[in-house]
């Protein structure tokens, strides 16, 4: 009965999307009831498959249709849950689940509504069937289901600013992707004529020739596309910040996490080539890269949700390195931080939802501020949020990112290399920024003066208010349970992207493995390292010296009278003891303004990547696929 | 013979990328993307081409027999093409719909005045 569930799950999301397109168009308590009992039933339906496959540590495969493997040649389509699936299964149905709830209070008055919530559903299924899926074509299926429905709903309100551009942004640069990942899978077909995903892992087993090398590039570079790593990062921070804040929640919690997933698939157990430095170091540098782009980025940005985007840009990047440094450690703080993502960031998206929706649309920071006292609740919300992305202990950002930075020096340690010292200091760095950008905006939108336009704002409804709550609880909670949670749900996934063997065996038949002389990775499996903060500490601050020399024996314009325009003096005068301008309010890009005034070069320059030019970001997507090709061909044959 | 195939897949997907890269005009950006696709969709099908193979269809005594020792085409490649072919028909309807929003909105198409959001 249980093999049945995975498939079940996934087909309910698609039939009830069918039923709300006939039954809810007109009435919404027939669609809302339809919606919420949709998810509830899938979500049940995934979350009994935990005991099977984390707690008992199984894998369930199952062929469609029947159509099981003749003479060890893969016929049929099959699906095949592991942990690693399951996990980030778990992950998308409760962030779907909470997203629901909180549609129902947010979308209250739009249009088409059934068309929303048809497409929501889709979007679910799709992700669903990606992680549970164990065919190529299926999963390639899949991604385009989820990109079309992410693309529609990005553009859902119309009417909205910069809503079509986003979702034209979004379709044009995640068909490239899509492009890329089918030109990988005929390529591999070709070579391997078999879509399955086990077999395939099972005959890559012996090396790639040149025709595999460039199909896994390919591959690799479509599902970095999926995820948004930089430099494929610019649909992301236009989608989330004019999607509504539900769909925006999810496109950052979930569809951003399956393209990570796709990539911990195809690099683990597909290719099994997370063994090779070279792999370590193109994907470690490319996830730093991310991290610091998105949060430097988001430093500078005046509006709510789109700084809260650059954030999203930033932790996949924290996600990326983990996995990418190959070891147990890395890997289960980079699936630990995939979950505490979706908490925390669909918690601040969802805040700074309730914000715009009681406001009335405005997202600039310059125009909020103060709101702390009209709503409180909303307010406790995003401190939690806050304080969980900025990883202050005891929320569960503190235990994901330090499992991360324990990773990442471990490595440096093991290996010897001072590449992954600047990792690990990369990472310490993007926190201390991640924190800066959440006092800006706790300052910009919370605290400060009330502006007389939103004098008579209102506490958010119940019913948005909810799903805040139970993401805030989630966040304390896996913070302060951290331990078994990382032992007991984590863990298991990160066993299975290691235990290739038994993939294949569950799916191909037992021995099928041990035929093909298929070996389990060479993966470092310390989970309690030497870990000494005091040399860690002593490294930071030897770190900060360093620089504070540097920057003390550069020439600078440090004393210097800066310009400051006449009109706006009477803002910038309360930093220097003025009176008249102690209750006035100091802005969201008035915050750090000394910051970016120092960085002027770098942001210069990035604003020029950001052109916001489609064809730009085509340019840059198709050069960074180069290089990675140019990469594997050069370092992995 | 398929190694033509192989060429002419190869230039499609380059003419391709090169359309999406420069043209400025939102349409010839989406008409990039179906070339890339037609490209792809080339290449998958050649994937199980064999030249002088036959139609795959047998009764199981064929197979069971030894009968048909010759090759036949692949057929799953096919059905990948059909499936890939759909869906490029739904990317091509969806952007052009959006194209099309743009244009009532913006009164533009070309990618120059289709920024509002950067930075």
């Amino acid at each position: 009965m249980i093999q049945h569930f995975p498939v079940l799950a996934v087909m309910g999301m698609f039939l009830g999307a069918f039923l709300i397109e006939i039954f809810g168009s007109k009435n919404a308590a027939v669609r809302n009831a339809i919606s919420f009992i949709t998810f509830t039933v899938v979500a049940g339906l995934v979350y009994a498959l935990v005991k099977p496959i984390i707690i008992d540590g199984g894998v369930i495969a199952y062929w469609m249709g029947n159509w099981e493997p003749v003479a060890g040649y893969a016929i049929g389509i099959g699906y095949e849950v592991d942990a690693l699936g399951l996990v980030f299964a778990i992950i998308a149905i409760t962030a779907f689940w909470i997203s629901n709830l909180y549609s129902f209070g947010y979308m209250k008055g739009e249009h088409h509504l059934g068309h929303y919530y048809t497409l929501f559903m889709m979007l679910c299924g799709s992700i669903l069937g990606f992680c549970m899926t164990g065919d190529l074509f299926n999963m390639y299926i899949m991604v385009e289901i989820m990109t079309f429905s992410a693309v529609a709903l990005t553009g859902f309100i119309t009417e909205k600013d910069g809503a079509l551009e986003a979702a034209l942004k979004y379709l044009v640069l995640c068909s490239l992707g899509s492009g890329f990942i089918l030109t990988g899978i005929a390529l591999i077909y070709l070579q391997c004529h078999t879509l399955n995903i086990a077999q395939l892992a099972s005959m890559l087993s012996g090396g790639l020739t040149p025709t595999t090398l460039l199909a896994f590039a390919l591959t690799v570079a479509g599902f970095g596309v999926k995820s948004f790593m930089v430099p494929f990062h610019t649909p992301l921070a236009d989608a989330h910040a004019v999607a509504p804040s539900p769909i925006s929640m999810v496109l950052s919690g979930v569809v951003t996490k399956a393209g990570v997933y796709g990539m911990i698939r195809c690099i683990y157990i597909m290719f099994r080539a997370m063994d090779l430095t070279q792999m370590q170091i193109i994907i470690t540098a490319f996830g730093a890269v991310t991290m610091f782009v998105g949060v430097s980025m988001a430093l500078a940005q005046h509006d709510f949700k789109r700084l809260l985007a650059f954030h999203s840009i930033s932790q996949v990047g924290y996600i990326i390195t983990a996995a990418g440094l190959g070891t147990a450690l890395g890997l289960t703080g980079g699936i630990f931080h995939a979950m505490n993502h979706m908490l925390f960031k669909g918690l601040l998206f969802l805040a700074a939802g309730a914000v715009l929706h009681q406001t009335g649309g405005v997202t600039n920071l310059d125009k909020l501020g103060g709101l702390s006292k009209r709503m409180p609740h909303t307010t406790v919300c995003f401190l939690f949020g806050a304080a969980a992305i900025s990883g202050l202990p005891p929320f569960n950002g503190f235990a994901s990112k330090w499992l991360i930075y324990q990773a990442a020096y471990t490595k440096a340690a093991e290996t010897g290399n001072f590449y992954y010292l600047i990792i690990t200091i990369t990472a310490l760095v993007v926190s201390v920024m991640t924190l800066a950008s959440f006092v800006k905006i706790a300052q910009a939108v919370f605290f400060g003066q009330l502006s007389e336009e939103n004098k008579d704002v209102k506490e958010a409804p119940a019913i948005m208010l909810v799903p805040m709550y139970i993401l805030a609880a989630l966040c304390l909670l896996t913070g302060i349970f951290y331990r078994p949670i990382a032992a007991d749900f984590i863990l298991p996934a990160v066993r299975s992207a290691v235990d290739v063997v038994k993939y294949i065996d569950v799916m191909m038949g037992e021995g099928y493995a041990a035929a093909a002389g298929v070996y389990n990775m060479a993966v470092s499996n310390v989970m309690v390292s030497s870990w000494s903060p005091i040399v860690y500490l002593i490294l930071f601050v030897t770190v900060f010296i360093a620089a504070f020399i540097v920057i003390l024996g550069s020439k600078s314009d440090r004393g210097a009278t800066v310009e400051v325009d006449p009109k706006n003096a009477m803002k910038h005068s309360n930093f220097f003891s003025g009176e008249e301008a102690v209750y006035s309010h100091v802005g969201g890009s008035d915050m750090l303004w000394g910051y970016k005034y120092d960085f002027k070069p770098y942001y210069r320059v990035m604003e020029e990547l950001h052109s916001g030019r489609v064809t730009d970001y085509c340019n840059m997507v198709v050069i960074a696929t180069a290089i990675i090709v140019v990469f594997m061909f050069m370092f992995m044959r | 013979m398929t190694i033509f195939n192989y060429i002419a897949c190869i230039l499609l997907i380059v003419l391709g990328l090169y359309a999406v890269c420069t043209q400025k005009n939102l349409l010839k950006t989406i008409i990039g993307l179906s070339i890339i696709d037609y490209g792809v969709n080339l290449l998958i099908v050649s994937t199980g081409f064999n030249d002088g193979g036959s139609v795959p269809i047998y009764q199981m005594s064929d197979l069971l027999n030894g009968v048909s020792a010759q090759f036949f085409v692949d057929p799953v490649p096919q059905a990948l093409t059909l499936t890939s072919i759909v869906i490029g028909a739904c990317v091509n309807a969806m952007s052009l719909a959006i194209v099309v929003m743009i244009k009532k909105k913006y009164g533009s198409i070309n990618v120059d005045d289709v920024r509002r959001l950067r930075g």
